[in-house]
């Protein structure tokens, strides 16, 4: 038996050739010379294992000890600003100096949010997605290794930025003009931004990687309708993500420009700077509240109908909610600037559009709360977690409609009330999510944790939390971010103090257990809980390496394994269903979320000739000489590295960094790895078009995002200072118009590669990506001639926000035309070899960029040469 | 064959267009109508470079959405900032 694709087994294979070798972003080669020695994979028990493992539930395990070890970072960092805020104190008083106590706050913040909350969700998602949905891995899963690495590397420098003349001390709002060098000048201060820029790096390769793999590899009959509930979560939070991260890079790349190399977005003399910086930073921020918390509302989702064995009420109204959610969470985030200059009317519009966001919340909640009424509640920890944390959830969103009226902004702004409200928004996720640990610990580990400690956790837990965060709503005219306060709140914060003591003790308790546990826990089946409806309990725990004993599938209405001829082997037992099938949704979707369960047999699954590799050095690698760089930009200021020993250990890191990350992107796009191929079951709605496009064209829909934000921001500073008074930087308009010529005609040359190498022809692809490339170069040298003129004429990146604007975006861009033409540069000599005529995919996925790369030119050639 | 020459008939439109945005702005228009008109024929030839070159026309019109949808989160984002400038 096999679960290999047979010939004609799916329509779809055949018009996919990139799922034959697919080769997540890298190449195949043809030579056969590499065999699967590169791609031995090494047993959990040793080191290697964890640096060179591809497969989806060990990322999961990385993602989940690395963002607990952030979570202490944090914690520690907030037990340092609760210290200090023992009683109130005078500037230079206290444990803690006045600037160490704004880098303890504003880190508090950034790891918490950053490093902390969506990496421990996507430690679930890793584990459990793609078990629930039916695949053995992601899409990609070297990108997906690439993003934990990714991850690990930006938190590595943030740590590092304490001892380069302190962390960012600006908040974690990072507003300006507090974030630019004149008010925190700090090489940290840059630091901690990179580290952010390379952490919103590494969620766009993991959200593409995610939304690839939910949409196109789900098993036969696994529709979105019947798509468990933490994976529709993890879904929607990956589609915020996409385009939300976009606008934060943008925010992070302007800033860093602007610390790095002197433009003037932000700086006070320009109008409206400090206006940019909150709508693009808000832009971003609004979603990513919901980001953080939906994988919070999929874990309760989940652990309530586990625990109270109960479909939950009104599912697909449920789901609709969140859609919806995930829509309006875009449309909402000037109410986080009701204190700024923005005109009355549009504060009015979002207020409106605030209440809005509120109402499908209501749903949800009450979704879950008829959940436990229907049905019969266990109170094992992972419900008693997933229950605090809606409770605290419920209080925490009621307390934040009164920050979306704008009235009441204007007084609870910047004070304890906003604390408290984000406290128990953020922290009550954090909660469920902690419940969500409980649930899988016994999937993830084979044995069950130990009932009374994780009891005693949550009542500690509770406690501490209530003690820590309710206090803060009493004493709400607390000053936010500051260490001065009136002496009549004393014993509120020393409640609260003493609150932060116990709850983070509470943790204590949570490690212990689960590493007492990890050795002595009782040894557990497939499926410990009762009630358990999702497809991860339907295989052992630990599931194996690939996930399933056969070829997962719905399409009987039931979960059941398919083998290679086609019959059904093996239906996954079935434990009772609770689900009343004529209440809710009718017959069909009585399996909805998985059908289910245990037992699923001894079913091995035959060898066969298609071999998924799970071993690769290069995403650790590539992080590697990514920080390598990050590390070195940072001592980069104001257009030049600094002099001393340390300017040349930057510049040095720098360029030994570009040149080993060139080589390991290289090595990385020349390795033979293989992952997941079809026929997969649901591709909805991207049927018919292979893995790899798919990721590069939700790639580029994040990308549409970065440079429309880039444009946006022109379009807002030209606004704010009189449109038809700022003039083009560029007073030749040739040199743009030129431009524009040869970047038209080497889209046209990549066009004509494609058409060559499916003619056949090596010397027309070679001959048409040379054109490419020389084209690209004439481009990138024109360009380089317009802005030496320029800059003699005294107009340079610095010179003022016009300029700013002007060298930027179209900086921007000439950055993609180079990434461009290293690309061909690379495919030059393997079309040379010939490796295009019989697979030209990597011919056009390269070409979706480069058109990509001529359209944005066309927006920025008119906006900043004619216009 | 066809599919080529269809190929070159778009690389002449985009050329000559690009060409004419520049006459445009050196025609002596008002300055709003030559904005709208250099404007629109920047999104015609983003459409046609979309559709013909990156093969959007014979792909799943969900890939259309898709970069839809990022285009009008940014378009938003854009409009609604530059409206909120007191």
């Amino acid at each position: 038996m096999t679960t290999d694709p047979q010939p004609g087994d799916d329509a779809s294979t055949a018009d996919e050739p990139g799922e034959r070798v697919q080769t997540d972003g890298g190449v195949a080669h043809e030579d056969a010379a590499e065999d699967h020695d590169d791609h031995a994979f090494p047993p959990t028990s040793t080191v290697k294992r964890w640096f060179v493992t591809t497969n989806h539930k060990d990322i999961g395990l990385l993602y989940l000890v690395t963002s607990l070890l952030f979570l202490a970072m944090g914690g520690i960092l907030a037990l340092l600003v609760r210290t200090q805020l023992w009683v109130p104190r005078a500037p230079g008083t206290g444990p803690l100096s006045q600037l160490a106590y704004n880098q303890a706050v504003s880190i508090h913040g950034l790891v918490m949010v950053f490093w902390f909350l969506s990496p421990f969700a996507f430690g679930f998602a890793n584990y459990v997605v793609p078990l629930q949905i039916g695949a053995k891995d992601l899409a990609f899963p070297r990108l997906n290794a690439l993003s934990y690495w990714l991850y690990l590397a930006s938190g590595v420098l943030l740590g590092v930025s304490f001892f380069q003349g302190g962390s960012f001390a600006g908040g974690w709002t990072m507003y300006a003009p507090l974030n630019l060098p004149t008010f925190t000048p700090s090489v940290g201060g840059s630091s901690a931004i990179l580290a952010l820029t390379l952490f919103v790096v590494s969620v766009t390769v993991g959200s593409v990687n995610f939304l690839t793999s939910i949409h196109r590899m789900r098993a036969e009959g696994l529709t979105l309708r019947r798509l468990p509930l933490f994976t529709w979560t993890i879904l929607l939070t990956v589609w915020m993500m996409l385009f939300a991260f976009a606008a934060l890079l943008a925010a992070l790349m302007i800033l860093s420009a602007d610390r790095l190399l002197g433009t003037t977005y932000f700086a006070t003399e320009a109008a409206n700077g400090a206006l940019l910086w909150t709508h693009l930073f808000w832009f971003f921020g609004h979603p990513e509240v919901y980001i953080v918390f939906f994988p919070a509302v999929g874990v309760m989702a989940e652990t309530f109908q586990t625990f109270t064995g109960r479909r939950i009420v009104g599912r697909k109204w449920f789901i609709a909610a969140m859609v919806l959610v995930a829509l309006q969470s875009f449309i909402v985030w000037m109410h986080h600037m009701f204190l700024t200059s923005i005109n009355l009317q549009i504060k009015t519009l979002f207020m409106a559009t605030t209440i809005g966001i509120s109402l499908p919340f209501d749903l949800m909640v009450f979704a879950l709360i008829y959940t436990m009424v229907k049905g019969r509640i266990r109170f094992k920890t992972p419900f008693l977690f997933s229950f605090g944390g809606l409770l605290l959830f419920i209080l925490g969103g009621i307390t934040g409609v009164f920050l979306g009226a704008v009235v009441l902004d204007y007084e609870f702004r910047g004070t304890y009330w906003v604390v408290a409200h984000f406290h128990y928004v953020m922290v009550g996720g954090a909660t469920a999510l902690v419940g969500g640990l409980y649930y899988w610990y016994p999937k993830i580990t084979g044995r069950m944790y130990d009932e009374f400690l994780g009891k005693l956790h949550f009542a500690v837990y509770f406690v501490g939390f209530n003690l820590l965060y309710f206090p803060m709503f009493v004493a709400w005219e607390t000053p936010r971010r500051n260490f001065a306060y009136e002496a009549g709140m004393t014993t509120w914060h020393q409640l609260a103090t003493i609150g932060a003591v116990v709850f983070g003790a509470s943790f204590v308790i949570m490690f212990y257990n689960f590493v007492k546990s990890a050795y002595a826990g009782e040894v557990v089946g497939d499926n410990p809980w009762e009630y358990s409806s999702t497809a991860e309990w339907a295989v052992p725990s630990p599931p194996p390496l690939e996930n399933f004993p056969g070829l997962p599938s719905y399409g009987s209405g039931r979960l059941e394994f398919l083998t290679g001829d086609g019959e059904s082997a093996v239906e996954a037992g079935s434990t009772e269903q609770a689900a009343d099938p004529a209440a809710d949704g009718g017959g069909t979707d009585r399996v909805a979320d998985g059908g289910v369960a245990a037992g699923a047999g001894e079913l091995e699954s035959a060898d066969d000739d298609h071999h998924e590799s799970h071993a690769s050095w290069w995403p650790v690698i590539v992080s590697g000489t990514v920080l390598l760089v990050f590390f070195g930009l940072s001592g980069f200021q104001n257009g030049e590295f600094g002099g001393g020993t340390m300017g040349t250990v930057y510049a040095a890191s720098t360029i030994v960094g570009l040149v080993a990350t060139l080589g390991a992107f290289v090595g990385m796009a020349s390795e033979r790895f293989t992952g997941p191929r079809g026929p997969f079951g649901e591709s909805w709605p991207f049927d018919g078009v292979d893995n790899t496009k798919t990721g590069v064209w939700i790639f580029l829909a994040s990308d549409v995002v970065l440079f429309g934000a880039f444009i946006g921001a022109y379009v807002f500073m030209r606004y704010s200072v009189g449109w038809t008074g700022w003039e083009p930087i560029p007073e030749n308009i040739m040199p743009g118009l030129i431009n524009t010529y040869l970047l038209l005609t080497s889209s046209f040359a990549v066009v004509l590669a494609l058409e060559a190498a499916e003619r056949k022809s090596r010397w027309g692809v070679i001959a048409s990506l040379a054109t490419t490339l020389v084209l690209g170069l004439g481009f990138l040298g024109n360009k380089a001639i317009e802005w030496q003129h320029l800059f003699h004429e005294g107009l340079w990146l610095s010179t003022n926000v016009r300029a700013s604007t002007f060298f930027l975006t179209t900086g921007l861009h000439a950055a993609h035309v180079i990434i461009g033409l290293i690309m061909v540069a690379y495919m030059i000599p393997r079309a040379w070899n010939g490796a295009y005529l019989d697979d030209n995919s990597s011919v056009e996925l390269f070409g979706l960029y480069w058109h990509f790369v001529d359209i944005v030119w066309l927006f920025l050639f008119p906006l900043f040469y004619i216009l | 064959m066809t599919r080529l020459k269809l190929y070159t008939a778009i690389y002449v439109v985009l050329f000559v267009s690009a060409t004419v945005q520049v006459l445009v702005e050196q025609a002596g228009l008002e300055y709003t109508a030559a904005l709208a008109i250099i404007m629109v024929l920047s999104f015609v030839k983003a459409a046609i470079v979309a559709g013909y070159y990156q093969h959007l026309r014979w792909e799943p019109r969900s890939l259309t959405y898709l970069m839809g949808i990022g285009l009008l989160a940014v378009v938003a984002l854009t409009v609604a900032s530059t409206y909120s400038i007191t």
